[in-house]
């Protein structure tokens, strides 16, 4: 099953800037970075409603953001046939 | 939490700033009208489905050759639509392809290939010519969204609407909250166009995470289900979609991948699409969608795209470009371990959407006329919620017909709103912040209630139908739609997600609801009922319209050779609405 806590937006708090960008892209509202402030750092509030875009990553100035896939998503072990419906008699 | 309401006036309230959004502000920005962009994004130039990007654009050019022109494709689309499909718009649409295209480029957007300094255009889907314009759109929406930019819309963003508000047969503007501020806001608008997209996070996927999907997770039928409860025409509701994507992402790319040259090949390493149709991997989505899943169901799987073949140029165009559509496919594969130049890749069906059904040019949503005006006075869509639709092309084309259409409308028409009915505003107020409230009687989380919607959609209302699947998909979605008031949230985000959770439980249940009506399959994958295995052209080529009845949904039907806009009783339907309707039509 899902694991509830994956987080797909690693964010390397060495490397960050504060900068907002990545609160600023987001298109699912799951990054939360508190604006005027370069000393907080960017969090990720709802990992579970990633959509695996990369538009955090693609816009982070200084390459501060890795998108990590989970083990269900890399090493996928549904049946597909589990997706194509239930016949009911 | 409740606050005082920010009233907000505009000419053109436009919901959604995804591709279709914008091509719409465009036009009535530049006929001087004021225009108001709301959008749950942040940002105009990253939101939408293409937001981070797109690789191919359908589209007719006046090159040259026959096929090139739009009398051309308008004669092949009653059978690339297996001839359910509204004529009138789609033939405005692509009269208006090479207009729009070509208003884009002055945008900024680069459709030439760097390779060949020219535009490199390739086959795919079963359209009778090179149609597709494959280029690097990384920033193709940057350009749109800027230009809404330069042109002074005003954009609202972090902002749900949450209902749209008519009376007496006529739009005059939205109820919306921004998610971040709490703040509520009534916008008044004499024209309105709904631009929020398809319907999607609205069954299963392989991954087992619903915002791992095709197409933007973040729209959820919100035009669907807000122009439904006000009583607007729907049309093709019935009608799934789904693409092929690797087993694990549900990645956008199955264009490139096919008119590539890529092959499908099934665990006998058998390559199989022939078998059902002979155009091979150059079928309709919905017909290699289709195929799959019967290789999956006759024991053949897995299933996998193989490009093992290619010559070595075109796995290089493909791997330099492989981040283009999605930018996180590349690091999919590096964290996989897959080169897909030496592996074939294992794929699956996506998740479902409500969309166009696999093929070009029959949306599912609103019904609009050649002027992308719904059947509410001055209330207009485009884009994937529409009922002709197409692809990022479909999307700019309609859209800014919509646009233009707005500003003939406010033309002619008297522009003055009536006062808000602050009564009914502060209902449907109370009713959304009830969820954010505490109370012990409320307890049912929305992600619970959309597994529940997922589940049942899977089950019943997906790849396979039949009237028994269908009734017990309907017998459940009302019972959880009973239980829609029990839900509840912490946040002012949860609270967006709730009504999202609602609109798709909403569509969900005019889906089944169109589905059971049809009582034929038809177009591969995007319905096939069991118990009607047969297209049926004597009694079904016919669109279904659902809109909203005394007790629930309500289905009519119409001969699909008439323009949708036939049902409309509009007070303001212009007396030469069928103008456009062009002797090239079939």
């Amino acid at each position: 099953m899902t694991d509830p806590v994956h987080n797909p937006i690693k964010i390397d708090p060495e490397v960050c800037v504060k900068c907002n960008l990545c609160d600023w892209i987001c298109p699912g509202d799951l990054i939360y970075k508190e604006e005027d402030n370069r000393e907080t750092l960017p969090e990720v509030v709802y990992p579970d409603e990633c959509w695996y875009c990369g538009l955090c990553q693609s816009i982070c100035p200084v390459d501060a953001i890795t998108v990590i896939f989970p083990e269900q998503m890399i090493n996928c072990k549904t049946d597909v046939t589990t997706l194509l419906g239930k016949l009911v008699e | 939490m409740t606050s005082s309401w920010r009233t907000v006036d505009t000419d053109v309230l436009v919901i959604g700033g995804g591709v279709a959004g914008c091509m719409a502000a465009i036009p009535a920005l530049e006929a001087g009208l004021s225009v108001v962009v709301c959008e749950k994004g942040k940002v105009l130039d990253h939101c939408g489905s293409v937001g981070c990007g797109v690789d191919h654009y359908l589209t007719i050019m006046d090159s040259g050759p026959e096929w090139d022109t739009p009398e051309f494709l308008i004669k092949h689309v009653p059978e690339l639509t297996d001839g359910i499909v509204d004529m009138a718009v789609t033939s405005r649409v692509i009269h208006e392809m090479p207009k729009v295209l070509r208003k884009i480029e002055t945008f900024g957007v680069n459709f030439k290939d760097p390779r060949y300094n020219d535009y490199y255009r390739l086959r795919s889907f079963g359209l009778p010519g090179t149609y597709h314009i494959n280029f690097d759109g990384t920033e193709f929406k940057k350009h749109i969204g800027q230009h809404v930019r330069k042109l002074k819309g005003t954009v609202l963003t972090r902002t749900m609407a949450v209902q749209i508000l008519v009376e007496d047969g006529r739009i005059y503007g939205t109820i919306a909250f921004n998610f971040r501020t709490g703040e509520w806001l009534v916008i008044r608008a004499a024209a309105v166009v709904l631009a929020a997209g398809e319907v999607n996070r609205i069954s299963l996927n392989a991954s087992g995470n619903a915002f791992d999907s095709w197409h933007c997770p973040y729209n959820t039928g919100d035009a669907h289900a807000m122009a439904y409860r006000t009583g607007a025409l729907l049309t093709n509701m019935e009608f799934v979609e789904t693409t092929i994507t690797p087993k694990g992402f549900s990645a956008q790319g199955l264009n490139a991948l096919v008119s590539e040259g890529a092959y499908f090949i099934n665990k006998s390493g058998e390559r199989f699409m022939f078998k059902y149709d002979d155009k091979g991997e150059n079928a309709r989505r919905a017909v290699i969608a289709d195929a799959v899943i019967n290789e999956y169901l006759l024991g053949n799987g897995p299933i996998y795209a193989d490009c093992r073949h290619l010559p070595e140029d075109i796995l290089d165009h493909m791997e330099a470009t492989l981040q283009v559509d999605r930018y996180t496919m590349p690091a999919f594969y590096e964290q996989k371990a897959l080169n897909f130049r030496e592996e074939p890749v294992e794929v699956s069906i996506s998740e479902l959407s409500i969309r166009r059904s696999g093929v070009y040019f029959r949306g599912s949503g609103l019904a609009v006329d050649t002027d992308g005006q719904t059947s509410i006075d001055g209330l207009f869509a485009a884009g994937d919620c529409a009922s002709v639709s197409g692809g990022i092309a479909g999307a700019s084309v309609l859209g800014h017909i919509a646009g233009e259409g707005v500003a003939t409308f406010l033309k002619n028409h008297d522009g003055a709103r009536p006062e808000i009915d602050m009564e009914e505003a502060n209902a449907t107020r109370d009713q959304a912040m009830a969820h954010i409230q505490a109370d012990e009687e409320r307890n049912l989380s929305w992600r619970n209630h959309e597994d529940k919607v997922r589940q049942t959609v899977t089950n019943y209302v997906g790849v396979r139908r039949n009237k028994k699947g269908l009734q017990l998909a309907l017998d459940t979605l009302l019972a959880l739609a009973k239980r829609e008031p029990e839900l509840k949230t912490d946040d002012l985000h949860g609270l967006m997600r709730v009504q999202e959770a609602t609109n798709i439980r909403l569509n969900a249940e005019l889906m089944a609801t169109a589905a059971m009506a049809r009582e034929e399959t038809r177009t591969g994958s995007s319905h096939h009922r069991l118990d009607y295995p047969q297209s049926d052209d004597t009694n079904w080529r016919k669109f279904i319209i659902i809109e909203k009845g005394e007790d629930g949904p309500s289905v009519s039907t119409l001969a699909a050779s008439e323009p949708l806009a036939t049902k409309f009783t509009r007070k303001n339907v212009p007396a030469d609405n069928d103008r456009k309707i062009l002797k090239s039509a079939v």
